[in-house]
């Protein structure tokens, strides 16, 4: 009989794989060919047994087997922080040993690490108390900025709608910028000569 | 039952026995696919062992937008493959036709064949595809085993191996004909 079912189309349509169309024109051609008919009822059978062979034993205490060897601590739980102290104390570790091997005795090189940690602690105490300088003119930079906009804000206003002063007032920074930017261009400042 | 992402969370926290209770739920189904696909239960047993220690390790890379059944059976996938390497067996290409002809193995249902099957009883069919099994090349009994055995969608195998959807179906159709052919062969 022409447009017989080839043996794969049997398994995806007894796994549920082929569509409801593709299903009724396979049931119909099921109805009518005896020997698709035969191939579909082995290929059942064996379908069956494919989906019911028993599952293998797991011997009891298995999870326990598992969990007792993760060693104690080898949490899976992501510490950047603990990562960063181990490596800092794996490094220093190292340069003790080097040192040590170098021929220095342990006292001199415990006094050497102690003035090169003094001489950091003293290289960044003046570094942090730029940055909280810095940080300190920059709020003072963006509150001047907000309460200038917010001052254009209440001024525009009381001229235009309330609905169009928003955007009047954002237009007019984003064209102050413009310029400053083009004079910045025009004029060179800051471009290496 | 908590879900599996929330007890990834738990154990991410350093929390054991949350991840004990992903290994108890998993340990049957794991130990259905390695042990069916290697076809040793005791190596299996400890292959199943490496795989929940190496997903222990990575758990911090799992996303909980993933599946983790799919996952975890990633890890799976490639554990067995770095097994076969060492064991330097030769990998079957999936993306390339096993026998040389991509037809050799659609015959139409109009030339069935012996019917194999038709007097065994189903049991006796169960011991025969499992015995028939260690006849089909490792990389085909897998996809096999992760349709049939661990009931994966073929969306779910393609996911877990790499694969179009496609190769996917036509692979395990090709190892259940080479199953069939296996219990028929005198």
């Amino acid at each position: 009989m022409s447009g017989c079912l080839s043996p794969d189309r049997i398994f995806l349509y007894l796994e549920g794989e082929l569509g409801p169309a593709a299903s009724r024109a396979f049931e119909g051609h099921l109805g009518r060919c005896p020997e698709c008919r035969a191939a579909f009822n082995e290929r059942r059978l064996l379908h069956e047994a494919f989906t019911s062979l028993a599952p293998l034993e797991v011997p009891d205490g298995f999870a326990r087997r598992v969990m007792e060897a993760i060693p104690d601590g080898s949490g899976a739980a992501f510490r950047p922080f603990a990562a960063l102290a181990a490596a800092a104390l794996a490094l220093a570790a190292t340069l003790l040993g080097f040192r040590l091997a170098m021929g220095e005795s342990l006292t001199s090189v415990l006094v050497s690490a102690g003035r090169a940690a003094w001489a950091g602690l003293g290289g960044s105490l003046p570094l942090l108390a730029k940055t909280v300088k810095a940080a300190g003119l920059i709020l003072d930079l963006l509150s001047g900025l907000a309460a200038s906009f917010a001052g254009s804000l209440g001024i525009l206003s009381s001229f235009v709608r309330p609905e169009l002063a928003l955007p009047a007032v954002g237009l007019g920074f984003a064209l102050t910028i413009a310029m400053i930017l083009g004079a910045r261009r025009l004029l060179s400042i800051g471009e290496k000569p | 039952m908590p879900e599996d992402s929330k007890l990834v969370k738990q154990a991410l926290k350093g929390d054991r026995k949350a991840f004990e209770m992903i290994v108890r739920r998993y340990e049957q189904p794991l130990l259905n696919y390695l042990g069916r696909t290697i076809g040793e239960r005791e190596t299996a047993l400890d292959f199943a062992q490496d795989v929940f220690l190496k997903a222990y390790a990575a758990l911090p890379s799992y996303r909980p937008a993933w599946k983790f059944s799919t996952w975890l059976f990633k890890i799976a996938s490639n554990h067995l493959i770095d097994h076969w390497r060492k064991k330097k067996l030769p990998l079957v290409s999936l993306d390339q036709p096993i026998d040389g002809e991509e037809g050799s193995l659609t015959p139409q249902a109009s030339d069935p064949g012996p019917s194999v099957v038709r007097v065994l009883e189903l049991a006796e069919i169960r011991d025969r595809i499992e015995r028939a099994l260690e006849s089909v090349p490792e990389m085909l009994r897998e996809l096999f085993v992760l349709r049939h055995v661990s009931e994966f969608s073929y969306e779910e195998i393609a996911e877990i191996k790499g694969l179009p959807v496609g190769t996917v179906k036509n692979r395990v159709f090709q190892a259940k004909e080479m199953i069939r052919r296996t219990m028929g062969a005198p």
